[in-house]
């Protein structure tokens, strides 16, 4: 057993911590949980605990498959939203019995992708600032309705948003989260929270932290909270913003004018991928409202240096080490795991096979709609390469269902358009 | 596993206090000290240096003086004509030869506490924070405060080493103990994340120090 689990079975004594979950994700980045004694905590982080697979595949598969979550005592966090008994948390890895990683496990992916960039002697960090809306639980099947119009307003002298913001600031940050920034957003009810830079593991872990504790703020304080990427027709849709960068040791390889040439060519790498990409880092039918909109979301594949609707941005660095590149595509409701993976891999093979970067401002549309995605991501040997074709075909098969279920749906813009009319 | 490097000739002696940290559970390993500090070139440090040559004081001001040595606990291993000799400084943790395993044990703790300047089991204080050896628990004005095993290690290593300031390699090397990837911005992570859960009034304890490192205000 290692030191890490020596520590977390210390901790977990001494602080009476009575339940642990083990914390997982399926192929879409949806969190699962199995809850644990905590008489059963030594046995898991030696030998794991069994579960069934085939709920993580995309629920393509109906057959059981017997898959070994094994804990990472390093991500031991106590759960600071529950007061009535001491409760941690650990992500896991998930295998098979024969100790193989299990094709579904969206860490692993990321993982054997940052130990492709490791061997390179690459290490990627990234930044992340996420978008969501907090509405009023609604009454029946009623629009959401947002908070700061005036909903609850007279119910509370305070505005809810902020104490809203304070307390998941001070929840994630107890988790080893540490926010840059928060402030309200465009949109009514809309909020923006930036989470430091970190590894792409620990940030892809964070991010799925992060929405559930805002999850679980917004129900302590009565409203909800949803990182669904186009809520509300009428006002931007939420988008998660990443700030990506690679480093050598201490070294930041995108320090430039604006960019370093290595940096030009993992740009150039994300830019002539982005397309193929967009079934992980925008993977709902929903997601394409978002990115139809204008505003401050991406329509096409360009990037800038200044102005807010490119799908990459290269901010000014005022210090070497904050060179950078804002990917703006991906919304709040991805897999951060296969979104950082993938988006490594494309900027990686910018590099290794030497993209130019195109002219500022100028590039191909995005796809309109989550079928065109799905079919690009299909094709895509990049992703294939980068995620397996097991872990691709069910992403695959899920969005294809999801596609022909949308297919299916009689919307509230025909009725509004044609029911009187015809 | 944990290394021990004795500083001393080829000897006899050195062979015997080989093997008795062997059966403590070290990996020994000789350095002749008229080199090098280290036995190979790419060795980080060891969890203990045993000091058997006649130029021990040298060699415990050379370590005092190597920014990854520094923090390293060291016993100075001697006959006992040169203890009567008087030939002893104030400060350094000492034991008289011939020694058995169980003496050994017992001196490389004390060892230990000097270095750190805590006996195990001890609480380190800086104002409010607490933190506790012996349970791993941190406090702040007797509110438990949780940190992951490797933010706990670095806090701990810098309580313990307070007013000194540490460079990211250093710390690096002495809290995570091996060529971890992510390099020295691993640190800077880690060290905003402790902040993070300190809050302001601690927080501002553990000073960054300009194109230096990191520095623990007690």
């Amino acid at each position: 057993m290692t030191s890490h689990a020596d520590y977390v079975l210390r901790i977990v004594e001494e602080r009476r911590v009575r339940f642990v979950r083990l914390w997982f994700v399926d192929v879409l980045g949806v969190l699962k949980s199995i809850a644990i004694p905590a008489s059963e905590l030594e046995a898991a982080l030696e030998d794991g605990v069994s579960l069934d697979g085939s709920s993580l595949e995309g629920g393509v598969r109906g057959s059981e498959r017997d898959v070994v979550a094994h804990p990472d005592p390093t991500t031991f966090q106590l759960l600071p939203w529950r007061t009535d008994a001491v409760v941690g948390r650990m992500f896991c890895d998930l295998r098979l019995p024969d100790g193989t990683p299990f094709a579904a496990d969206s860490r692993h992916a990321l993982r054997r992708m940052l130990g492709v960039a490791a061997d390179l002697g690459y290490t990627f960090q990234v930044g992340a600032e996420i978008e969501f809306f907090l509405f009023a639980v609604p009454d029946g099947d009623g629009p959401p309705t947002p908070l700061d119009d005036g909903a609850y307003y007279d119910l509370t002298p305070l505005d809810v948003g902020s104490s809203f913001r304070r307390r998941t600031i001070e929840h994630i940050e107890g988790m080893s989260i540490p926010v840059k920034a928060s402030h309200h957003e465009v949109a009514p009810s809309q909020h923006e929270i930036d989470l430091h830079h970190t590894d792409a593991l620990s940030m892809a872990d964070a991010v799925t932290t992060f929405r559930l504790t805002v999850k679980e703020v917004a129900g302590e304080l009565g409203v909800y909270a949803t990182f669904m990427p186009k809520p509300l027709e009428e006002v931007p849709g939420s988008g998660m913003h990443l700030h990506l960068s690679l480093f050598r040791g201490d070294e930041n390889l995108f320090a430039g004018e604006p960019l370093s040439d290595l940096g030009q060519a993992f740009l150039a790498g994300i830019l002539a991928h982005a397309g193929e990409l967009c079934a992980v880092t925008n993977q709902w039918v929903n997601s394409y409202k978002r990115l139809v909109s204008g505003d401050e979301a991406p329509e096409h594949v360009t990037w800038a240096r200044h102005g807010r609707a490119a799908l990459a941005r290269v901010p000014v660095a005022r210090r070497r080490e904050a060179a950078r590149v804002e990917l703006r595509q991906p919304d709040p409701a991805c897999n951060p795991y296969l979104t950082f993976a993938l988006v490594l891999a494309a900027g990686l093979r910018g590099i290794e096979r030497g993209y130019n970067l195109p002219p500022e401002g100028e590039g191909p549309p995005l796809p309109e709609s989550l079928r065109e995605a799905t079919d690009r991501f299909d094709a895509s040997e990049l992703a294939r390469d980068t995620l397996g074709d097991r872990m691709c075909d069910w992403i695959v098969a899920n969005k294809r269902r999801e596609w022909s279920d949308y297919r299916r749906a009689v919307t509230e813009f025909e009725r509004r358009r044609l029911l009187r009319l015809l | 596993m944990s290394e021990a490097w004795i500083y001393a000739p080829a000897s006899p002696a050195a062979s015997e206090t080989a093997r008795l940290l062997a059966e403590l559970g070290f990996t020994p390993h000789r350095v002749e000290a008229n080199g090098a500090l280290r036995p190979r070139p790419d060795a980080r440090q060891p969890a203990l240096a045993v000091l058997a040559g006649d130029d021990w004081a040298e060699v415990c001001a050379r370590l005092r003086d190597d920014e990854l040595l520094c923090a390293v606990p060291c016993l100075v291993t001697i006959d006992p004509e040169d203890l009567e000799a008087g030939e002893v400084l104030d400060g350094h943790e000492l034991i008289v030869r011939p020694f058995t395993a169980a003496e050994l044990r017992a001196r490389i703790a004390r060892a230990r506490a000097t270095t750190h300047g805590v006996e195990p089991g001890d609480v380190v204080r800086a104002g409010g924070l607490e933190l506790n050896l012996a349970t791993y628990q941190v406090t702040i004005d007797d509110v438990p405060i949780d940190f992951t095993h490797m933010e706990y290690e670095l806090l701990k290593f810098l309580m313990t080493h307070p007013g000194r300031v540490f460079s990211r390699e250093a710390l690096l090397s002495a809290v995570w103990g091996y060529d971890y990837y992510g390099g020295a911005r691993t640190v800077d992570v880690h060290v905003r994340r402790v902040r993070a859960k300190l809050g302001q009034e601690h927080a501002a304890r553990i000073r960054t120090v300009r194109s230096v490192g990191y520095r623990f205000d007690a």
